[in-house]
């Protein structure tokens, strides 16, 4: 009699551990919940924030008619982590949901995302080839895809063409280097005005991490568990930030300065470059000098190549629609309709190959910026595809602010460089050994 | 016992004061995810955690039914073997394991109170020492750092860091007084039960010692014993060799008795009729022969296995009839009830009875009329010898009226005589048969 009443009592646990109370409900069985943020992900006022997901579920239940589709909207993105996670921990959260790129380890570590690599092998419809292996890659912790891409943004070089005409200076190649990259910025830099202050500045905002990813350093290994700041790569690229900084004679360059076109170079997200060059906003920001793209300088060691930020959609790891999430993710990362959407509506760049590729995103694209020569597109599908997914570990961003203190103090130090990479890598790796 | 009862009681307080700190430790846990969902601050929580908690309701209500079940279970009497009890506390460690592990690890005194209600369940058992053994490195290994490498569990301290720092440490430390007041009451549970377990030693030696006293005595006893069996040999030779006399008395004594008269009778009519003579002298052989068989009867009976039954009547009548004819006596003989249900002893007794009262009318009452009656009244039968001889008025009593007493007081009877008006012997026996069966 107490071992059935016991048994109960396990059983009961059990349902409440498991959920399976939930199945209970009427309404629960035929729906699935979206996790979205109203804004853009690239921080850009666009207007459309629901667009792609609301064509997206229109279409999902078409395909699959009586299951409906449901989201919260009116989550602002610099929210919608703390949302998310609120959720996660009331575990309430949606079946489906975006993952921020910054947030994806940690939503992986915490064991909120499904596993989606069984899903993946056992969908006769799925073909990993048609991604971007990058953006693939971005949605993958500890050799298992935990979230697929949905749109990603490679980083990029921006460069005031007004300028370099002016200054009778060619546009560099798509496979440039750090030395026509020093060369020209040397060449720039100088008084235009003549009233003995520096005016014209060679770049903006290339730190070390441009320079490191351009010259084939990878800092971190891949759990985070060992920091690599003795290769040897590192010392080439603090020494062409040092010759860089000295270029501009201890001024301080801001961004307002790339603003006004003061500035040759300015490394910069491809939703960025969408944003501004799209009509209303490109007059306010950049109307006074003509611009465009080109990828990142090759380091010595390196390539032409940079830092792919994605946007991701993840299954909630406790979701009980497994299939039917399945299919919407499907719907909105491997749907080209819904994919080319993106060049649409968005600011990121299609995770497709086929439909970044495709000669209607071309002309969309030349539609938005209104000039040809601004947009070098072959560069674009390259730039996703070279580019290096950035690391995301536990204790990932403390790791990273003392490699940037580190880079500070040796650049802006007299010591000799490889002696403080010997010590500074031994204190991060210190650090990351606690973690 | 009663110091076993202390160890039991000991045992509830454990028992209450884990169901309290579960609580308190759930309690805690829940507030605090409450408290990182209201504050906004469910990120940072993720992040530290490293993993994926319950919801907040479900901790306290998971940890409270599991601990139900895990008293249930030790409160579960097993009368079964060893395999049910290792199976009860398998299912015990399995419970007390998932509460721990739904606690984050932040409590594991439960393993502790399970350790004790098991060591009630193998007093003195060959398996308590390997299996408190293996209880004791699960609770070490389930305390030490290992148990997060292969459990990826939120650890306690996450959920502690959402408070601020004093009360923090004021939690914690009621969360450690709690742990170690409940592995204090370990420690006085282990030690009354050592306790326990060393009075029931001192018991069973006292008892040893008592059974070995009683032991030494039995022995005595026995000596004793083959003492008195000594003696009743003696005893029964003794009543043996009475028996014998007896029977010598009553077939010889009384075959003799009957010649002697016989042959007396002869001697007086041998010359005044010669016939009668040689008559009254077939009839001497005829009493000398009944008196061999008697002689043979007894030899046989004298042996416990040949008594055989034979038929009383007419033994009685057959008797009756020599006396008769060797004596010249003239013997009237009544019977209102049939004699042939008597066991061997009472047939024996009853014939002997008449026969010897015969005899001694004859031999010491020189009666020239006897009267044998034998009549049931009720559940007794009662046998009366009358004659008219000289009767006595003082009763010397002799051999055979000793013996006849003798042999009824064997079977619960009585024997009556009167010497007035001839002699009158009146023997009463109850009768065994007539108890069950009316005949």
């Amino acid at each position: 009699m107490i071992g059935v009443f016991c048994a109960l009592l396990c059983a009961a646990v059990w349902i409440i551990e498991s959920d399976a109370y939930r199945a209970l409900m009427p309404e629960d069985s035929r729906k699935i919940t979206v996790g979205v943020f109203s804004d853009s992900y690239w921080e850009v006022q666009n207007g459309y924030s629901y667009q792609i997901v609301n064509d997206a579920i229109e279409k999902f239940e078409k395909q699959n008619p009586g299951v409906h589709v449901e989201y919260v909207s009116g989550v602002l993105k610099e929210d919608y982590s703390e949302w998310l996670s609120e959720q996660l921990l009331s575990e309430n959260a949606p079946d489906v949901f975006f993952v921020l790129g910054d947030d994806f380890s940690s939503f992986a570590n915490a064991g909120a995302l499904k596993d989606l690599t069984s899903l993946m092998e056992e969908d006769k419809d799925f073909d990993s080839s048609a991604f971007y292996s990058s953006a693939l890659s971005a949605g993958q912790y500890e050799q298992k895809q935990y979230a697929m891409p949905f749109e990603c943004a490679p980083k990029l070089m921006f460069v005031n063409r007004t300028i370099l005409d002016a200054e009778n200076i060619a546009m560099p190649d798509n496979d440039w280097t750090w030395e026509d990259f020093y060369k020209i910025c040397s060449a720039v830099t100088r008084d235009t005005d003549g009233d003995g202050m520096t005016d014209q500045f060679g770049e903006v905002g290339y730190t070390w991490e441009e320079a490191f990813e351009s010259n084939g350093v990878r800092l971190f290994s891949q759990d985070g568990s060992e920091c690599f700041l003795t290769d040897p790569g590192v010392e080439q690229a603090l020494q062409f930030m040092e010759r860089l900084e000295t270029l501009n004679a201890g001024y301080n360059v801001t961004e307002h300065e790339f603003d006004l076109g003061n500035v040759v170079f300015q490394p910069m997200s491809f939703s960025e470059f969408r944003a501004y060059q799209s009509y209303p906003l490109s007059v306010k920001k950049y109307s006074g000098f003509e611009w465009g793209c080109i990828p990142m300088p090759a380091g010595p060691d390196g390539e032409n190549i940079s830092t792919l930020d994605t946007l991701l959609v993840g299954i909630n790891s406790e979701t009980r629609h497994t299939q039917n999430a399945w299919e919407f993710v499907k719907i909105l990362t491997m749907d080209p309709d819904i994919q080319s959407e993106i060049f649409d509506y968005s600011e990121g760049v299609s995770v497709m190959r086929e439909v970044t590729e495709s000669e209607q995103t071309l002309q969309s694209l030349i539609e938005d910026s209104g000039s040809e020569e601004s947009l070098n597109l072959s560069i674009l599908s390259e730039a996703v595809e070279k580019s290096i997914v950035s690391l995301r570990f536990p204790g990932y961003e403390e790791a990273r602010e003392r490699v940037e203190q580190a880079v500070r103090q040796i650049i802006d130090g007299s010591g000799n460089i490889s002696t403080d990479q010997i010590i500074w890598n031994r204190e991060i790796n210190r650090f990351l050994e606690e973690q | 016992m009663g110091k076993r009862q202390l160890s039991d009681y000991v045992l509830i307080v454990m028992k209450n004061l884990n169901l309290v700190v579960i609580l308190y430790v759930a309690g805690i846990m829940a507030s605090s995810l409450r408290g990182y969902v209201l504050t906004g601050n469910a990120m940072d929580f993720l992040i530290s955690a490293s993993g994926l908690p319950a919801s907040a309701w479900k901790i306290p209500v998971m940890v409270l039914l599991l601990y139900m079940v895990c008293l249930m279970i030790m409160h579960m009497q097993s009368q079964g073997g060893t395999f049910e009890i290792i199976l009860k506390i398998c299912v015990e460690l399995v419970i007390g394991f998932a509460v721990s592990y739904i606690l984050g690890f932040g409590y594991m005194g439960i393993i502790l109170l399970i350790l004790a209600d098991m060591m009630k369940y193998f007093p003195g058992s060959r398996f308590r020492f390997p299996a408190s053994v293996i209880i004791c490195l699960f609770y070490l290994l389930l305390n030490s750092e290992y148990i997060s490498v292969y459990f990826d569990v939120i650890p306690f301290d996450a959920y502690l860091t959402y408070y601020q720092a004093d009360a923090r440490s004021v939690m914690d430390g009621l969360l450690s007084a709690f742990d170690s007041l409940n592995t204090f009451l370990f420690l006085v549970y282990m030690i009354f039960l050592l306790r326990a377990q060393l009075s029931e030693n001192e018991r069973i030696l006292n008892l040893n010692r008592q059974l070995n006293a009683a032991n030494s005595e039995l022995q005595k006893a026995n000596i004793q014993l083959e003492e008195y069996a000594r003696e009743e040999e003696q005893m029964v030779a003794t009543r043996e060799r009475n028996r014998l006399a007896r029977e010598i008395h009553d077939t010889l004594g009384h075959a003799l008795t009957g010649i002697i008269t016989g042959a007396e009778a002869c001697a007086a009519l041998m010359d005044v009729a010669p016939e009668a003579a040689k008559q009254q002298m077939q009839a001497i052989t005829e009493v000398a022969r009944q008196g061999i068989t008697d002689v043979r009867r007894s030899v046989k009976a004298l042996r416990p296995d040949a008594l055989e039954k034979y038929d009383l009547e007419d033994a009685i009548k057959q008797t009756i009839d020599e006396m008769r004819r060797v004596s010249n006596v003239e013997i009237e003989y009544y019977c209102n009830t049939q004699l042939n249900c008597f066991n061997g002893d009472e047939e024996e007794v009853i014939y002997r009875i008449v026969q010897e009262s015969i005899t001694n009318s004859i031999r010491h009452g020189e009666a020239s009329r006897i009267l044998v009656d034998i009549e049931r009244k009720y559940g007794t039968l009662i046998v009366k010898i009358k004659d008219n001889g000289k009767g006595c008025k003082n009763i010397q009593k002799g051999f055979g009226l000793h013996h006849m007493e003798e042999r009824l007081q064997l079977l619960q009877g009585q024997l009556t005589h009167n010497g007035d008006d001839g002699f009158t012997v009146e023997a009463q026996i109850p009768i065994r048969w007539g108890e069950t069966e009316e005949k």
